[in-house]
């Protein structure tokens, strides 16, 4: 069985790298681990031997049980097309400028692409351990609601309504039946309109395929753990609550949040010995300050949500290699290794 | 003016949700949250003169499937309500907190997408004044805001090359934020005002990288230990004012 850890949050919080630091623990214990990055930084994917964008999974060269795949949005479109639609149209999909560039707008394209493709390594079966680093677009909860609003955009109601008859085809379009076409022609002018038209007609015909696939990715979603990753502070904090409250509708409740960048909690009372200047005394009643904000920030997300919370420490200088990623998690507190089928940082396997 | 995920800004100023309706949130400031179904249909009545459309029903969910299927459209509804309240002159001075870094370049180009893929017509037109409002550097400051760190640095030099190429805004300004002063003692006492101190170097050392990487044109601190949205609004409005 394949294992799927989602890993999720705002942007900047440290996702990519808690995401990277769990797979290393993960091949380290021996289960063969896939980690898949949308965007990761330089000296993180330099870590993880990732040296091109591509979907293919590339083995890393010294560490055995670790392979590591960026996502690349475009190519998945591509395999998206040719998977769902029939070859002409496929290659219109995919090769058309225009169309292209349809793709890479609507909002759902860039998260379903990278839900499709994570669900395509997870049920390749050629790992105990599938790492999902999501992408950010659209707060982030795009990734677990773009199967749906994809199947809906494709096959919903609103393009019956707009191109009319239930037989998907090209220049249907009936522009004296239907007002909306009428006005959005003098807007956009025809050309555009025609060519929009083309495109979600097109796209029509890849509904039973998407539907299905829907359905698919939200089972293995569904089926996944989730770990949602935040800072103390207040912007990414609101989004870790949003994953919260409405995750568990769309897939499963979040298995725990993990704070980044967490200070000892021994400082917020701690006194400087007497001898301490001025500044590093001062210094250290700031940084107790925060550290202080970061524990009541802490404790009611867990009162208030019920959240399972997990810490990892502040690291000034972010890992640059696979010891770093895994010492960084190592000093974590509360880490679901369980969740990934491991006993703990030692590196243990799980039992069952 | 909020552009982007609802609450961010509004968050801010402790007033609730911001709605599509300017609404006086300081003596003086008022805040509004785009909402583009919302914008839509009041482009379709002030400039089409085509009224009495349900914003809930088919005809309203069409025009959003194709605005925002067709490239660049979604972005211009957005950048069109903004430049509509710059051109009302109803206020002195308009603030959009934009998409993010990574994004902007797009958002801005938008209208000149639509130029190229629509050669004639009112929406044209219409991207054609905002191209223009958006170059003018009388009318329109774009103020790119960083964090001295590897991600956040690197979109924003990204970003900067960018519009350096493209030109569809004025040279921006780049403002650091959470900037952490240096530390003159150098001693390491036992305990937590050492291990404070050691954290506080070794984020100043990580934070000088990038600092020489993009180097701001403004930079504003840190601020330890602020709980609420409104406060961090408030320390920063004083350094802000320091800055100018």
């Amino acid at each position: 069985m394949t294992r799927t850890l989602l890993v999720t949050g705002a942007g900047g919080v440290g996702k990519t790298t808690v995401a990277a630091g769990m797979a290393v623990h993960a091949a380290r214990a021996g289960l063969r681990t896939l980690v898949v990055t949308v965007d990761p930084a330089r000296r993180l994917a330099t870590a993880l031997g990732l040296n091109d964008l591509g979907n293919e999974p590339q083995p890393h060269a010294h560490e055995p049980n670790l392979w590591a795949a960026m996502l690349d949005a475009t190519a998945t479109w591509r395999a998206v097309a040719e998977r769902h639609a029939e070859p002409a149209v496929a290659a219109r999909l995919a090769d058309d400028e225009f169309f292209q560039a349809a793709a890479e707008h609507f909002p759902a394209s860039q998260s379903y692409a990278a839900a499709d493709q994570a669900v395509t390594f997870v049920q390749a079966k050629a790992w105990d351990l599938v790492v999902v680093d999501t992408p950010p677009s659209g707060g982030g909860i795009d990734f677990f609601t773009a199967p749906a609003q994809m199947a809906d955009l494709v096959g919903g109601r609103l393009l019956w309504w707009m191109t009319g008859g239930p037989l998907p085809g090209r220049f249907l379009f009936n522009m004296a039946g239907r007002p909306v076409l009428r006005i959005a022609d003098s807007i956009l002018g025809s050309d555009l309109l025609e060519r929009v038209a083309e495109f979600l007609l097109d796209l029509r015909t890849t509904y039973h395929g998407v539907a299905r696939r829907g359905r698919e990715i939200e089972k293995v979603l569904r089926a996944a753990s989730i770990l949602v990753v935040t800072t103390a502070d207040p912007a990414p904090v609101l989004e870790a609550i949003k994953f919260y409250r409405e995750l568990p509708g769309v897939a499963s409740s979040p298995t725990s949040v993990l704070f980044n960048r967490v200070l000892p909690e021994s400082w917020s009372d701690a006194r400087p010995p007497r001898s301490t200047s001025l500044e590093l005394s001062n210094n250290l009643e700031r940084w107790a300050a925060e550290a202080q904000r970061q524990r009541d920030t802490r404790e009611e997300f867990s009162s208030r949500y019920g959240a399972h919370v997990a810490t990892i420490p502040w690291s000034p200088v972010p890992p640059t290699n696979l010891d770093g990623l895994a010492s960084l998690l190592a000093e974590g507190r509360n880490i679901p290794w369980s969740q990934i089928g491991i006993l703990s940082s030692s590196g243990d396997m799980a039992t069952q | 003016m909020e552009l982007g995920a609802p609450g961010g800004l509004s968050a801010h100023f402790g007033t609730g949700p911001f709605e599509f309706e300017p609404r006086e949130v300081r003596p003086g400031l008022h805040a509004m949250r785009m909402i583009r179904s919302d914008a839509l249909l009041e482009y379709l009545s002030l400039q089409l003169n085509v009224r009495g459309i349900n914003r809930f029903g088919p005809m309203a969910r069409a025009f959003d499937a194709l605005a925002t299927t067709a490239p660049g459209i979604r972005e211009i509804i957005t950048i069109g309500k903004a430049i509509w309240e710059v051109k009302e002159d109803r206020w002195d001075v308009v603030i959009a907190d934009a998409p993010p870094t990574g994004q902007i370049g797009s958002f801005l180009r938008a209208p000149l997408t639509v130029e190229e893929l629509v050669p004639t017509g009112r929406v044209r037109a219409q991207a054609e004044l905002m191209r223009e409002t958006l170059e003018s550097e009388a009318e329109t400051k774009l103020v790119l805001v960083t964090l001295p760190e590897e991600l956040p640095a690197t979109e924003t030099r990204e970003t900067l090359d960018w519009l350096d190429k493209e030109q569809v805004v004025a040279p921006p300004i780049v403002l650091a934020n959470r900037v952490l002063d240096e530390l003159n003692d150098a001693k390491t006492p036992e305990g937590p005002v050492g291990e404070a101190a050691e954290l506080h170097r070794s984020l100043w050392a990580e934070q000088q990288i990038w600092l020489d990487a993009v180097p701001p044109h403004g930079r504003l601190p840190h601020l330890f230990g602020l709980f609420t949205p409104g406060e961090v609004a408030a320390h920063l409005c004083d350094e802000l004012e320091a800055l100018t």
